[in-house]
């Protein structure tokens, strides 16, 4: 479980992040829209204990990620917009090495589960990551998710630069983590891809969280339409 | 976490090829700085030993001619070369002084491309007339010798840059470091991890490659193991300062191309400024008397001696009444003069020739008060004294001949003053030099290990304070 309370940052005068208030409960994929510069990747950041907020709070699973962030990432997966593994090692040798210094040492019948899980291709279980697409490199990172038995994912824009097929894939290894408890979160501009997978979607501009809405109550074209308007774009395609 | 550093660390820098890039530039370098090395050994072997020969052969002819002459037999020499005459003796069949070489001696040329390794002191030169200026070709004086040490010191440090200079910064900006900064570890120590394991590894690589070398080149290291220790010993520790210093620039700086800049920054100020800035500093506030002045001193001193043998010897004989009481014959020759002569003459320039000596000292200890600002030239200092080729060994041969020249003056001076010959029997008596070398200490690679600390605890300090910045920073 993500909670955000009031979470606040600063970078000198200017305000990245404002008074968020944020909860992605067990099972819940909350996306988070918004132009560059919005406050998605600061929020990722936060969580990630990367940066320190200015004011205000924020826990995964409960544990504070300001004053206990190491133990916070005990439960916490991330996958950047560049998923960039060691190109030098097998999609198996990336799994045990990420797993290990996690704390978490597998068995190869293990590695190669959750790597199929993950939906990798048997035959690129041994093969370098210099070799794999995009696609692929995100099907590590998940089994890398999978194998921490992690109860929160963070996604910073998952999708830009892979396939439509591939971005179905992706959407469908979000459900599969979804089913299984996971609470998502994921930074994106992808709104038709926002609005397929996930549970909760909301909107950001200049730091703050603009709208909210619960995925399944609203459809893509008022999604879209809500989006521009809360970006105040005025050139709307009837 | 360090199981699996350990196991993908070298498995990435098999894959990347620098285990295999590092052993071949490590196998070539060592092996053509171990062939220089052992060239110039066998230079100066065979030098000694031509010297050694020809001192043999020398006195082999000396004990034919005593033999004859003890005989009554006349000889094929002219009489001013009679080796009965004990100043001859003195004169044209001195003893070999010789410095040689020892098992480690190849691995830094050091002070040896300046000095002789022998000298044959006579009676007619005294100690300060042996000149140590042998120099060797200015080009090479200029950039030193391809030995060891030269590459331990100089060479070593650009391959541990080019093996971690990026550590984190690769990391950084290939994106993979915030996957690693996204698990439960602590980012400082993952980056101490990887350079200890790349300074383990690249330590085996450089220990191997001594130990290939050697052999290749037909050498037992192990017959010093003392030696081989401390040369193993103070590399180590070199290398670990150097990886110090490029955990501070990993965790300090930022970029790749910022970090290898700084790095080279730091090669370029320890390796090659400080040494020459003390250097120039040493000379300058310390600077030698001329040596041209001093040669001027002493033949000033000599040609007023020379007006004023006669008296000078009176004086002398003077002083030691021993000779003129024991002296039946009162015979004086040109060598009663000149013993006495000499000696007024090193009295008077015994100032100017210990003003010579102090300056020389102040300079050694200028740049020993300061070394430790370089672990280079605590290092290189360190290979030299190993190798025996270090300025204080040779400060030592010289004390030692200079000794030995004494000796060698003093043996003769009752035998002229007593008018005495010089027989067959007499030649077992003369004096013979040996050569005591210092005793290398192994004390100032503690000194390096110290400033590694510091730089160590430097970057750790920085690490922990920046923690975050290490992962978010702009690459």
């Amino acid at each position: 479980m993500i909670t955000t309370q009031n979470l606040t940052k600063k970078y000198g005068d200017h305000l990245a992040l404002n008074k968020l208030n944020l909860t992605v409960a067990e099972g819940n994929i909350y996306c988070l829209l918004g132009a560059n510069g919005a406050g998605k990747t600061t929020t990722i950041n936060l969580l990630l204990g990367f940066v320190q907020p200015t004011s205000g709070s924020a826990s995964i699973n409960g544990i504070d990620v300001t004053t206990n962030s190491r133990e916070a990432k005990k439960y916490l997966a991330y996958i950047p917009e560049n998923l960039m593994l060691y190109p030098n090692l097998s999609a198996m040798e990336n799994l045990d090495y990420f797993s290990g210094i996690a704390g978490k040492s597998l068995s190869k019948t293990q590695l190669k589960a959750f790597l199929a899980e993950a939906g990798l291709q048997n035959n690129a279980f041994e093969k370098r990551i210099a070799t794999f697409s995009k696609g692929m490199r995100q099907k590590v990172g998940i089994s890398i998710a999978l194998a921490k038995d992690a109860k929160v994912l963070l996604l910073d824009e998952p999708t830009p630069g892979l396939d439509p097929s591939a971005s179905n894939e992706f959407g469908l290894l979000l459900q599969r983590l979804k089913e299984k408890g996971v609470a998502t979160l994921m930074a994106t501009h992808d709104i038709f891809r926002a609005r397929e997978v996930a549970t909760h979607i909301g909107i950001m501009k200049d730091g703050q969280l603009k709208q909210q809405f619960v995925a399944s109550e609203i459809s893509l074209g008022d999604l879209e339409n809500a989006y521009l308007k809360t970006m105040d774009y005025k050139n709307a395609l009837p | 976490m360090l199981k699996y550093n350990f196991k993908y660390e070298l498995k990435q820098l098999l894959r990347n090829r620098w285990i295999q890039l590092l052993s071949v530039l490590l196998l070539l370098l060592f092996g053509f700085a171990t062939y220089n090395g052992l060239q110039k050994i066998e230079e100066r072997e065979k030098v000694i030993t031509a010297a050694k020969e020809e001192t043999l052969r020398n006195d082999e002819s000396m004990v034919m001619l005593l033999d004859s002459l003890d005989r009554g037999m006349e000889i094929s020499v002219s009489p001013w070369r009679y080796p009965n005459n004990p100043m001859v003796v003195g004169n044209y069949y001195p003893r070999l002084a010789a410095m040689p070489s020892h098992n480690f001696t190849f691995i830094a040329t050091g002070q040896s491309d300046m000095y002789s390794h022998y000298k044959k002191p006579a009676v007619s030169r005294s100690g300060f007339m042996e000149d140590y200026t042998e120099m060797t070709s200015p080009i090479q004086l200029l950039f030193g010798s391809f030995d060891l040490a030269f590459v331990i010191v100089y060479l070593l440090p650009l391959l541990i840059i080019a093996f971690s200079y990026d550590i984190l910064s690769a990391e950084k900006e290939s994106g993979s470091l915030r996957l690693l900064a996204a698990q439960p570890i602590r980012i400082e120590n993952w980056v101490l991890q990887k350079l200890g394991l790349r300074f383990f590894w690249l330590s085996v690589l450089v220990i191997l490659a001594m130990l290939v070398i050697f052999f290749i080149f037909g050498l037992n290291p192990f017959v010093s193991i003392k030696l081989l220790l401390g040369l193993i010993g103070i590399t180590i520790v070199y290398m670990l300062f150097w990886f110090a210093v490029a955990f501070l620039v990993n965790v300090w700086v930022g970029s790749s191309a910022r970090n290898a800049v700084s790095l080279l920054g730091f090669w370029i100020f320890f390796v090659l400024l400080i040494p020459s800035v003390l250097n120039q500093l040493g000379s300058s506030l310390y600077p030698m008397p001329s040596r041209a002045l001093m040669i001027n001193q002493i033949r000033t001193l000599q040609a007023d001696a020379t007006k004023r043998q006669d008296e000078i010897l009176d004086n002398y004989l003077r002083d030691h009444p021993e000779y003129a009481i024991n002296d039946s014959t009162q015979q004086r020759t040109f060598w009663h003069s000149y013993f006495a002569s000499e000696n007024l003459v090193r009295q008077e320039l015994a100032p100017v020739l210990e003003n010579y000596d102090l300056q020389l000292e102040k300079q050694q200890e200028w740049i020993s008060y300061f070394k430790w600002i370089s672990p280079a030239i605590i290092t290189q200092e360190s290979i030299t004294k190993m190798a025996g080729t270090s300025t204080s060994d040779y400060g030592n041969f010289r004390k030692q001949v200079e000794g030995f020249s004494e000796t060698w003056r003093n043996h003769f001076v009752p035998y002229l003053y007593n008018n005495r010959n010089f027989t067959k029997a007499d030649v077992v008596k003369l004096p013979q030099f040996e050569y005591m070398a210092l005793r290398p200490k192994f004390l100032s690679a503690f000194t390096i290990l110290g400033i590694a600390v510091i730089f160590l605890a430097l970057g750790l300090f920085i690490a922990i304070k920046n923690r975050n910045h290490l992962v978010l920073s702009n690459a």
